[in-house]
């Protein structure tokens, strides 16, 4: 009878759930702030897809892209480098402004021309090649390339050229006619996008309220609110799902999988993620220099064990950079990475490794099963002889000389091996600038090619090369794509869906109802 | 008594600019605070400018100087990882923290002083014993133990209490109880031993002696005259045990107060907050500790003139 | 500050106490004592498994007597399949060791300034008690969150943390003997026959406080075995896959619905641990008050 009433107490005082289509979501993380174009963190990839619109979107459902009209109707490339765009009319923005071409050439060149620095960042990784955004009249628009661009949908559609108001954000700090620094910081805190759900509230850290958005200008959203609150707490999270505190809750570990579909009230939704958990390697470190030695190491890990016992088989274990996503350039043919622990220790005998202490840095908490897979490795490790040893630590070591190798991940930014392995791992590019990588003009050459040819068959032969150079001299090892879960009550139908980045929580119509109970 | 008032607030903020110190040469020994939290994947350039925006391309006294002359005017920089005034992140997580606190007294309270009172009228039976029996398992169960088997518990076997944040008053149950735990320890402790002072001494004899019924004597005299030392035991050490208890217990139960920031400040080395929290609650101790000092004193005459 | 201080600190230690009738309960605590300093010696002879051996096969399971159970693991595998008696056992003796050795730092740092501040009434003193006081000010769970997030944890920083944590309770009392003990007549007779400070200080000081600190470190080992285990709880202490019983708590916390033998174990270890030492504490306290009220 206690029990009876702390529950009825509970659904009364928390969630007025079903009946008035409202939901909780109990998040691992919350993002610390709301901003597209800064972002490419798995944590606020969550948020933006409610809320913002790209002016080319795709059919989510799917896994082949299937390009689909958004802030633009229509597009045509007028010249190989130069796209213009059709937009939509009467769209308006969460407060009330209306969008118009100079929005989207202001949303645009922020990340083309960025200036503010961490638009830079994100700007010189992935949309180096676009010079400029021009508006023709109030509803075309036109984006300008530096070269012949073989990816101009997938680009275009990208989360950090997701489309802001001009006015807004120019007024929120300081001189209301110009953008400075200050009113991109202003903007991460009191964002306003086009999406189906506008954020009523939010709390860095904490909490997002989103509510029903009734002037957006497509499929009205499913839910008149959502709230999301973080429960960083991985046993809170399943808690919090039982007691009735949430009704969907994010990174669910496999452990824990059968703990919620064995309550019949509760379902777990899943699905193997678009992301590499990796182990990266420090070429540079005296100890690693030697080719053989990483190769060695590489080779000890037997990712197919680690999946069984870690991800109870359902992750997928690659034999080389590559996922179904990038679809014409999904090359599973290719062997670059396998577990042989002979020829590890083959490998360490030619190499002449001396039995110097090799260090795998973890971070605690942020990947999933990312510090058992250390300790895991580094068993593995001993079994070849190598003397391993785990270090955990919270910070980001991949640029310290020191580091030998470390957990990293390599999500797919979007659907192409350069939004994979290329954003990571291209000449210049943040792996080579931290100093664990080396290219040279060869490899730069293969990258060219790979990176720029409209050709698709030689876009793949390159990568294949490309490949077998990471094969020869690696720099790392990536181990699986994990099983991502979600859990919820029954009565809730959402999952995953195959044409979205990772992590992405879309509650627009069509990808989330409620039944009535 | 002026002069005395004087040196406690020369001796506060002798503390508060040494524990400002000690926070910003702390931050700084690990090098550069940018790389550790950057995260993954950035460019030089990207770096550089991150760096300069910061203003961590100055020399460190430039920074020291800076810092000083900020939290003079009350501005102690940007979060990291927020990218707002650490002022407005830490302010946000006051309330909450404060509730927590508050509750966690007031159970405290309600508690301690009666267990304390029974276990010194029974001190020589086995009720005072199973009272200080109980004193101890305060001090002996840290409260992450507490918590988190109160957690498997009621939550997770029986369905009963939330686990997340502050919602409902349902929410106060478990993260109070685990933050009272040590507190009533401490407590019961003080209060015991304040009663076996006060009860021993001549004018409680005198008030039986008027024959007075002893639950007034043990309540308006003894209680009464205890309880300056008990109220003054509440703002020393229950405010520094609390702050450290609200660090964990806020972590565990995902309370958003400032516990559960500094933790996270911490982890994702966020320097400025880090530093602003500690500063933030080694000041509410340190004016509590005052207050609690200066109270005590008008009270007694004796600690003011011991001291001149 | 040190007024109201130094009167708390009368109170408690005047009175305090495990009451009368607790004859068996000290026993008990004494038994355990035994019992428990006898495992963390032992360790390597009685634990069953290496506390580092893993297992992925036999991951997660449950202690004998349950279905699934791992042959030999009494208290079941953790999440990578090693022994949780034996990571308890282990984690057990680390604790006590980290404890031992920064107990020890705190008496030697805090004794070595309580006899600075008590010989050199002069600007010395104040400042060292001035850092008294502030000690006292500041949570100290703060400070150590604050050290370990910015030098990352290891065993040395950990070490010299919690060795920090309660020199100023051994300070205080040394002082106060010093300042005693100088004020009287023999003293100055033995100054007067020509003695050095060190002479004095092993032969008159060092007597009078040998049992109060005897008192004061037992108490400050179950205060230092909870901050360890606190710091280690929360990730900032012993790193893995070294045990502590503070992390096994803090990173078998995950897996507290699946699996939640992996968290109580080491969980009612560190509470009999504690308990165990603070009664000891307590009753040495009760025993040390008697004989200094008889002299």
């Amino acid at each position: 009878m206690f029990r009876l009433l702390l529950t009825t107490a509970l659904a009364a005082g928390l969630a007025p759930a079903a009946f008035a289509q409202e939901i909780t979501v109990g998040a691992g993380n919350v993002a610390p702030f709301l901003d597209p174009g800064r972002d490419h963190s798995n944590v606020g990839s969550q948020f933006y897809f409610n809320s913002f619109d790209t002016l080319i979107d795709r059919d989510h459902s799917k896994l082949e892209p299937e390009w689909t009209p958004a802030l633009a109707t229509s597009w045509t490339l007028i010249d190989p480098t130069v796209m213009e765009l059709k937009l939509r009319e009467g769209v308006s923005f969460h407060n009330g402004e209306a969008m118009t071409a100079d929005d989207v050439v202001f949303s645009l060149n922020r990340m083309f021309q960025a200036t503010f620095p961490p638009y830079v960042v994100r700007s010189k990784d992935r949309l180096n090649n676009f010079t400029s955004a021009e508006k023709i009249d109030n509803y075309t628009v036109r984006i300008h390339a530096g070269r012949e661009e073989p990816l101009w949908e997938t680009l275009v559609s990208l989360q950090q050229i997701m489309i802001i108001p001009e006015e807004y954000t120019k007024a929120l700090t300081g001189d209301p006619k110009v953008a400075e620094d200050s009113d991109f910081e202003a903007f991460s805190l009191a964002p306003v996008g086009t999406g189906p759900y506008s954020v009523a509230e939010f709390l860095p850290g904490e909490r997002i309220v989103w509510e029903r958005f009734d002037d957006f200008w497509g499929d009205k959203a499913p839910l008149q609110r959502a709230t999301v609150v973080q429960i960083a707490e991985t046993a809170s999270r399943v808690t919090a799902l039982k007691t009735g505190e949430a009704d969907i809750i994010t990174n669910v570990a496999p452990d824990q999988l059968s703990l919620i579909d064995s309550d019949p009230n509760l379902k777990t939704e899943g699905s193997v993620t678009a992301l590499f958990h990796a182990m990266i390697m420090n070429a540079n470190h005296p100890a690693l220099k030697d080719p053989r030695i990483r190769q060695a190491m590489s080779y000890a890990v037997d990712r197919d064990t680690l999946n069984e016992a870690l991800w109870l088989g359902k992750a997928v274990v690659p034999s080389t950079h590559t996922m179904k996503e990038f679809g014409d350039l999904y090359m599973p043919e290719l062997t670059t990475f396998e577990y042989n622990p002979e020829k590890a220790k083959d490998l360490l005998k030619e190499a002449g490794y001396d039995g110097g202490e090799i260090v795998y840095t973890s971070f605690p908490t942020y990947y999933t099963n990312g510090l058992l897979a250390a300790q895991a490795i580094a068993e593995m490790w001993s079994a070849v002889g190598i003397n391993a040893k785990v270090d955990v630590q919270e910070k980001w070591t991949g640029r310290d000389p020191q580091m030998m190798a470390r957990n990293w991940s390599n999500p797919m930014y979007f659907a192409d091996p350069f939004g994979s392995f290329g954003v990571m791992w291209a000449p210049g590019g943040p792996s080579e600038s931290e100093g664990r990588f080396n290219t040279d003009e060869e490899y730069a050459a293969k990258w060219e090619r790979f990176r720029f040819s409209t050709d698709v068959e030689v876009r793949k032969a390159a990568y294949a090369e490309l490949m077998d150079e990471i094969k020869q001299d690696p720099p790392v090892l990536p181990l699986y794509r994990p099983f991502e879960s979600w859990g919820m009550k029954k009565s809730v139908n959402w999952a995953p869906m195959p044409g979205h980045i990772p992590y992405v929580l879309d509650f627009r119509a069509g990808s989330i109802s409620l039944a009535d109970s | 008594m002026t002069d005395y008032l004087l040196r406690v607030a020369i001796k506060m903020a002798v503390t508060l600019f040494a524990i400002v110190t000690v926070t910003f040469v702390a931050t700084r020994l690990s090098g550069n605070p940018i790389d550790t939290f950057l995260g993954e994947g950035l460019t030089d350039e990207g770096r550089d400018a991150l760096i300069a925006y910061f203003q961590l391309d100055r020399s460190i006294w430039h920074q020291y100087v800076a810092y000083l002359r900020g939290v003079v005017s009350g501005e102690f920089g940007l979060s990291f990882i927020e990218r707002r005034p650490v002022t407005q992140v830490v302010a946000a997580r006051l309330w909450p923290s404060a509730q927590l606190l508050l509750a966690s007294i007031g159970l405290t309270a309600a508690v301690s002083i009666p267990l304390g009172v029974l276990a010194a009228l029974y001190r020589k039976s086995w009720i005072g014993s199973a009272v200080m029996v109980v004193a101890f398992s305060g001090y002996a169960v840290p409260n992450f133990v507490l918590a988190v088997v109160m957690i498997l518990t009621f939550s997770y076997w029986l369905n009963w209490l939330p686990v997340v944040g502050n919602g409902t008053a349902l929410h106060f149950i478990m993260p109070t109880i685990a933050m009272s735990g040590v507190l009533i320890a401490a407590l019961t402790r003080f209060t015991r031993n304040a009663m076996l002072d006060v009860l021993g001494q001549d004018f409680i004899r005198t008030a039986r002696a008027k024959g007075l019924p002893e639950l007034a004597v043990v309540m308006r005299h003894g209680l009464g005259n205890a309880g300056v030392t008990v109220i003054s035991v509440i703002g020393l050490q229950i405010a520094s045990l609390a702050a450290a208890g609200s660090v964990v217990v806020e972590t565990i139960f995902s309370w958003p107060g400032i516990g559960q920031l500094l933790v996270t400040a911490a982890i994702m080395r966020d320097y400025p907050v880090l530093q602003f929290g500690v500063i933030a609650v080694a000041v509410a101790v340190v004016l509590i500790n005052a207050i609690t000092d200066v109270a005590y004193a008008l009270v007694d005459p004796r600690i003011r003139l011991a001291r001149s | 500050m040190t007024g109201l201080a130094d009167i708390v600190a009368r109170h408690r230690r005047r009175r305090a106490g495990a009451a009368a009738g607790g004859d068996i309960i000290q026993r008990i605590a004494l038994l355990l004592a035994v019992l428990l300093a006898a495992a963390a010696i032992l360790t390597p002879l009685i634990a069953p498994f290496d506390p580092l051996d893993q297992s992925l096969i036999s991951r997660l399971r449950p202690p004998a007597g349950f279905d699934r159970a791992g042959p030999g693991h009494l208290f079941g595998t953790d999440e990578l399949g090693r022994d949780v008696l034996s990571r308890a056992l282990y984690g057990m003796r680390l604790t006590l060791t980290l404890a031992f050795v920064g107990a020890l730092i705190g008496l030697c740092l805090g004794g070595t300034l309580g006899v600075i501040a008590g010989l050199r009434r002069s600007w010395l003193e104040d400042a060292i008690m001035a850092l008294v006081d502030m000690q006292i000010a500041i949570p100290f769970t703060l400070v150590a969150l604050l050290v370990l997030a910015v030098l990352g944890s290891n065993v040395t920083v950990l070490v010299l943390v919690l060795g920090v944590a309660g020199w100023e309770q051994y300070a205080r009392i040394v002082r106060a003997e010093v300042r005693r003990l100088t004020g009287q007549p023999f003293i100055e007779a033995a100054r007067a026959a020509g003695a050095g400070t060190v002479y004095i200080a092993r032969r008159h000081l060092l007597p009078n406080v040998v049992s109060p600190l005897v008192v004061q470190f037992t108490l400050a080992l179950s205060n230092i075995v909870i901050l360890e285990s606190t710091l280690s709880f929360l990730g900032l202490g012993v790193q893995p896959p070294q045990p502590s019983l503070g992390s096994m708590v803090g990173l078998g916390r995950d897996y507290m619905p699946t699996a939640p033998w992996i968290v109580l174990a080491p969980a009612a270890l560190i509470v009999t641990l504690t308990f165990t030492v603070q009664i000891l504490g307590d009753w040495l306290r009760d025993r040390a008050d008697v004989r200094l009220q008889e002299r």
